[in-house]
């Protein structure tokens, strides 16, 4: 089982630039990229037959016919996606995007365009580690790309064999 | 924030190739006694020979969870080789009480108190703290701040799980290893972490799960060893082999001037509760290490905490709830396979199996380090110490040989084995910092379990003889 990172951004060279910033975490998380909503689902699809894990979300909120945070709060009522942790990277989310973000999707986290590479690679990092503390997870395939110190309680717990 | 309503669906693990091999080799070896007629063998001692036989393979090839296996054991003892067997045999049989009573066995009391302890270590940061204060003297160069961890790391190692040391130590170490240029300093100082856990587990009864392991056959057959009396045993070779260790680990990896700055705060918590958790946790290590002088067993000490905690509030249910109840019935396992052995008159078919006294004694007890360390190489210490303790303790009842060596022997062999990431837990978490590559851990693991297992074999019983401890 591996963790997954998906990136949902309608425009190509900024959905390429994500993906590029998160080239260090790709030899051991498996990055995805979907251009809309539809292709995001698809995405879930296969990581469910591959036995892979959404364990992060980053959507831009603009996109075609719909919008990021419409598929934030979707993502709830799939056990697939549920737990997965959200974050929003976007410029143009108003007020009301976000209050409906943060209250219905259960958003996570708010990342500002244009992004600063070491503030995403240090978001994503976090909300991984979150991801696996929160639901217990065996942190030891993943952890180079965890917050270490924040995942050793997790193997104190596991004793000697 | 909106809740999930979706709970997390249990994933039934499908079994790997070693895995469906072991559930078929198990299910073959397990038939084979119960139907063909072994000579000199009893009808009850066939029965417990396939259930040897089937722990064998399913603890090689982890078929199943560990701790199934050995609660397996002691169903199937139950069933088959007890006075309460489903089909009736001729031949001596326990109770079935007396199968049961492994998961209580007063080694299992003894390493109750010691999880207990460790967990309110833990609880309270005493660990974190301990480490800060010890480490001081160290500070300075980057050889002696290795020194310094190491020494530190065994310490806790000794009365805390080694696995929880090295999660404990990581969390210590994470920061410097960070802002130590990449290459072979941080190769070097992430397997001393585990290297010194490792080695550390093997000072104190309640170290690691093996020394239960022997220690409890060891009661069981009436040569029972006090809490200080193992320690004066293991600590010897615990310190040579840190020693040496810390040497190959700093030569090897280690620039002499390589820069190192570890300072760690000490705040001790000076709450009541914690007060009262050092008075209980100190009081109980001091019993431990008198026992000649009160002759209260290391087992009820040991039970002493459990009650003395419970009862002020200091640590309740949910700390009862996360001790690691997989370890302690695993250790109950491998008693009542020992047991069942000792029972069904096994132990004498196997003595008269083969002309064991013909075998040169240095030989055989070569052959024993040998077989544990690397066995545990590849599989659990605690399976290791499992399946051949109650071996070893059998043939060497006919032997010239102090049954006590052998077992502490098995014991200490089992906890020497890290030459791979599989080998121990410790050696796992290194290797998942992505610090430390397989060949570096082999080349290491094989040179100090090699340094280690010749001072057990040749350079121990000798030093217990000349010090005449046993």
């Amino acid at each position: 089982m591996r963790l997954s990172v998906l990136i949902l951004e309608d425009e190509r060279p900024v959905r390429e630039a994500l993906a590029r910033d998160l080239a260090g975490f790709a030899d051991v998380v498996r990055v995805e990229v979907a251009e809309d909503v539809p292709d995001a689902w698809q995405v879930v699809e296969e990581l469910d037959v591959d036995g892979d894990r959404l364990a992060l979300v980053l959507a831009d909120h603009r996109l075609p016919g719909t919008s990021g945070v419409e598929f934030l709060v979707q993502l709830l009522d799939d056990p697939r996606t549920a737990r997965a942790r959200k974050v929003l990277v976007t410029g143009q989310a108003d007020q009301q995007d976000t209050i409906r973000a943060v209250n219905e999707a259960g958003l996570d986290h708010y990342i500002a365009k244009p992004w600063d590479v070491d503030e995403l690679t240090e978001v994503v990092r976090d909300q991984l580690t979150e991801h696996v503390t929160e639901h217990r997870l065996d942190p030891l395939p993943h952890l180079r790309v965890l917050d270490a110190a924040r995942v050793m309680p997790l193997l104190r717990e596991r004793g000697d064999r | 924030m909106p809740a999930s309503t979706y709970r997390e669906r249990v994933e039934l693990a499908r079994p790997n190739r070693l895995q469906t091999v072991g559930l078929l080799l198990g299910a073959v070896v397990f038939v084979v006694p119960l139907v063909v007629d072994i000579p000199d063998l009893a009808p009850v001692g066939q029965r417990m020979l396939a259930i040897f036989l089937l722990a064998i393979v399913l603890w090689v090839t982890e078929a199943i969870p560990l701790v199934a296996t050995a609660v397996l054991v002691i169903l199937l003892e139950v069933l088959m080789v007890s006075d309460q067997a489903l089909v009736a045999v001729a031949g001596d049989t326990l109770a079935a009480d007396a199968y049961f009573a492994a998961l209580a066995d007063p080694v299992i009391m003894l390493f109750l108190g010691g999880f207990l302890i460790a967990d309110g270590a833990n609880k309270f940061a005493l660990d974190r703290n301990l480490a800060g204060v010890m480490l001081r003297p160290f500070a300075g160069r980057a050889r002696r701040t290795v020194l310094g961890l190491m020494a530190i790391t065994a310490v806790l190692s000794m009365f805390v799980s080694n696995t929880a040391t090295t999660a404990t130590m990581f969390a210590v170490v994470l920061p410097i290893l960070a802002a130590l240029p990449a290459g072979p300093a941080r190769t070097g100082l992430a397997l001393a972490i585990p290297v010194a856990a490792n080695v550390g587990g093997i000072g104190t009864p309640v170290g690691s799960p093996p020394n239960a392991i022997a220690l409890g056959a060891l009661e069981a057959q009436g040569e029972g060893v006090s809490f200080l009396g193992w320690m004066l045993l293991a600590v010897p070779l615990m310190l040579v082999v840190l020693l040496a260790s810390w040497w190959l680990l700093t030569r090897r990896y280690i620039a002499a001037d390589t820069p190192m700055q570890l300072e760690l705060s000490a705040e001790f918590d000076r709450s009541p509760a914690a007060i009262v958790f050092y008075v209980v946790a100190g009081g109980t290590v001091l019993l431990w290490l008198t026992e000649p002088l009160h002759g209260i067993s290391s087992s009820t000490v040991g039970f002493v905490p459990v009650v003395a905690l419970l009862a002020t509030g200091v640590m309740g249910g949910e700390d009862l709830k996360t001790l690691q109840w997989p370890v302690l019935w695993l250790v109950a396992g491998g008693i009542a396979l020992g047991a069942g052995i000792g029972a069904t008159g096994m132990d004498a078919w196997l003595i008269g199996l083969f002309a064991w006294d013909r075998l040169p004694l240095s030989l055989l007890l070569v052959m024993l380090v040998v077989v544990g360390l690397g066995l545990s190489t590849v599989i659990s210490n605690s399976a290791t110490a499992n399946l051949l303790v109650p071996l070893a303790l059998t043939l060497a009842v006919g032997l010239p040989i102090d049954v006590t060596a052998v077992g502490v022997m098995i014991a200490l062999s089992c906890a020497l084995a890290m030459a791979l990431p599989i080998s121990t837990p410790p050696n796992a978490v290194a290797y998942a910092t992505g610090e430390v590559d397989t060949r570096a851990m082999a080349s290491t693991g094989l040179a100090i379990g090699g340094f280690g297992a010749v001072l057990v074999a040749f350079v121990l019983p000798w030093l217990w003889d000349v010090l005449g401890l046993l």
